[in-house]
């Protein structure tokens, strides 16, 4: 039994490769990345190919040497991946094939192919410090007798202060992707006070 | 021995009870846990070390600076803090020029990381810090006749290199086998153990191919250890293994369910703490599993 219809095969038009992506890529934090030989290694131990992703670690890291930028760019398989570093683990090269999965990103990001749910995240994180947030997590916290805010960010606002300062020093405040006020509280209004 | 507690977002807010199990046992097993006033999201993998290397390691590194200041490293019970934490001071240590980027961020902010601190994974610090043999001695081999199946979860077993106190083996992983059995239960192999459990960017990006794998591995634990619990060390196991399974009951894709603990919960359950509260956000309740031993 088929999991998925494999795709259309493509034909790729090396003269419309971009010689530079390998480069840029690898700049930004896959320094390893011209040791691949391509064996498969990490593809055959990575849970997106066994469920089917048809873009995925070996791939992806092919489609960067030979520079087809636009099938990087068209295709979300790479934030699906689980961070899950068994590619990192059995890799013969030694490669850190899961930091180039995050330099994947990271080159994504730059041309603002990124999912909505990374977008979710990133304001999130900006805004209570924390990725993951739940406004209503106050009182069963305090049912189960924990204070309502954990003692985070969210119980000081000089702490979220400094992790805003971190985040506006960073590529994303380039990007433009989230709100992010000049004055350590959000443009949404919302300071650590009226979290809950 | 003193220890800083790293809460992590889902723990804080999707599992308290979690929280609470942590804050209940390690002091009964004659650890210090100290409250890091001020700390923020590991930060984890689909957030900022997705946009930008430098600013991933400087907020990793404000979390662990926080800790050196009082003197401690931090303990987790999230795999994905432990993961991103200890890449993150990885980075540092090794890159020169990101390590110099996360110094002039972090003095903007008025902090300074020196590399001592480091995350630590609740199941590795207690086997190694607390050892079986006093946690059996607390536990009086409570758990005896208790099957479990055990999800260590990815990030404390890969990759080898960068967890500093993981497995000898991580693909013959022993250390939460080790503790549960110190509590008197049996843990046998399923053929399936080490399959991934399909939370994290899979789910929020295909939920279907996500279902794929935790269902898959839900049967293997099912029909070949049919255990009473599942028992994880990781709160997104956790959180994935015991939403899953009601989800995949409704669409009649499985037709048993298994209440899942975190190790914290349980060795919390075995010191003498309230099991309502700390396993009060729980969709499989597993009061049932217990009410058989404690009466
Ligand atoms: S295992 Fe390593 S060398 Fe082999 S394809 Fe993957 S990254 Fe390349
Ligand atoms: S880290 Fe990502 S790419 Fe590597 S094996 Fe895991 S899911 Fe696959």
């Amino acid at each position: 039994m088929l999991l998925f219809k494999e795709p259309d095969p493509t034909i790729f038009d090396p003269t419309q490769s971009d010689p530079g992506l390998a480069d840029t890529v690898r700049t930004l934090g896959a320094a390893d990345i011209f040791a691949c030989t391509q064996c498969g290694k990490c593809a055959a131990a990575c849970p997106l190919v066994l469920t089917g992703f048809p873009f995925f670690n070996k791939r992806l890291i092919q489609t960067i040497l030979m520079g087809f930028k636009e099938l990087l760019l068209n295709d979300a398989s790479i934030w699906a991946c689980q961070s899950c570093n068994r590619c990192t683990e059995v890799c013969p090269q030694g490669i850190d094939s899961f930091g180039i999965i995050l330099a994947a990103r990271r080159f994504a990001v730059s041309e603002y192919a990124l999912p909505a749910m990374a977008v979710e995240g990133l304001r999130s994180l900006y805004e209570t410090g924390h990725a993951v947030h739940l406004a209503e997590a106050g009182p069963p916290r305090k049912k189960i007798g924990l204070p309502e805010k954990p003692p985070t960010t969210l119980a000081s606002s000089k702490a979220l202060g400094e992790v805003q300062a971190i985040m506006r020093r960073t590529a994303l405040a380039k990007l433009g992707i989230i709100p992010m006020g000049p004055t350590g509280e959000s443009l949404y209004g919302i300071t650590d006070k009226k979290l809950w | 021995m003193r220890i800083g507690f790293f809460i992590g977002c889902n723990v804080a807010f999707n599992r308290p009870d979690l929280e609470l199990a942590v804050r209940f046992a390690l002091p009964r097993l004659g650890v210090t846990l100290e409250d890091i006033e001020g700390q923020s999201c590991c930060p984890t993998w689909g957030t900022l070390p997705s946009i930008d290397l430098a600013g991933w390691c400087a907020l990793a590194a404000r979390n662990l600076a926080l800790a050196e200041k009082k003197g401690v490293d931090l303990v987790t019970v999230c795999s994905t803090c432990y993961g991103s934490l200890t890449r993150a001071r990885n980075v540092i240590l090794s890159d020169a020029a990101v390590q110099q980027k996360v110094d002039a961020l972090l003095r903007e902010v008025g902090k300074e990381y020196k590399g001592t601190s480091r995350a630590r994974h609740i199941v590795y610090f207690l086997l190694r810090e607390v050892g079986r043999e006093r946690i059996r001695e607390a536990t009086q081999n409570c758990l005896q006749g208790l099957r479990i199946a055990i999800q260590p979860g990815c990030l404390t077993l890969w990759p080898r290199r960068m967890c500093q106190e993981g497995e000898e083996d991580p693909f013959h992983p022993t250390a939460l086998k080790e503790l549960c059995a110190a509590l008197g239960a049996t843990v046998p192999y399923y053929s399936r153990l080490l399959d991934c459990c399909g939370m994290g960017g899979m789910r929020s990006t295909d939920l279907s191919k996500s279902l794929i794998l935790v269902e898959r591995k839900l049967r293997s634990i099912k029909e070949e250890a049919n255990p009473h619990l599942i028992v994880t060390g990781c709160s997104s196991c956790l959180l994935q293994l015991d939403m899953a399974q009601e989800f995949l009951l409704t669409r009649q894709r499985i037709h048993f369910k298994i209440p899942v603990l975190h190790y914290a919960q349980l060795l919390a359950i075995c010191l003498g703490a309230d099991i309502e509260k700390v396993t009060a956000m729980a969709r499989l309740k597993a009061d049932y599993v217990f009410a058989r031993i404690f009466g």
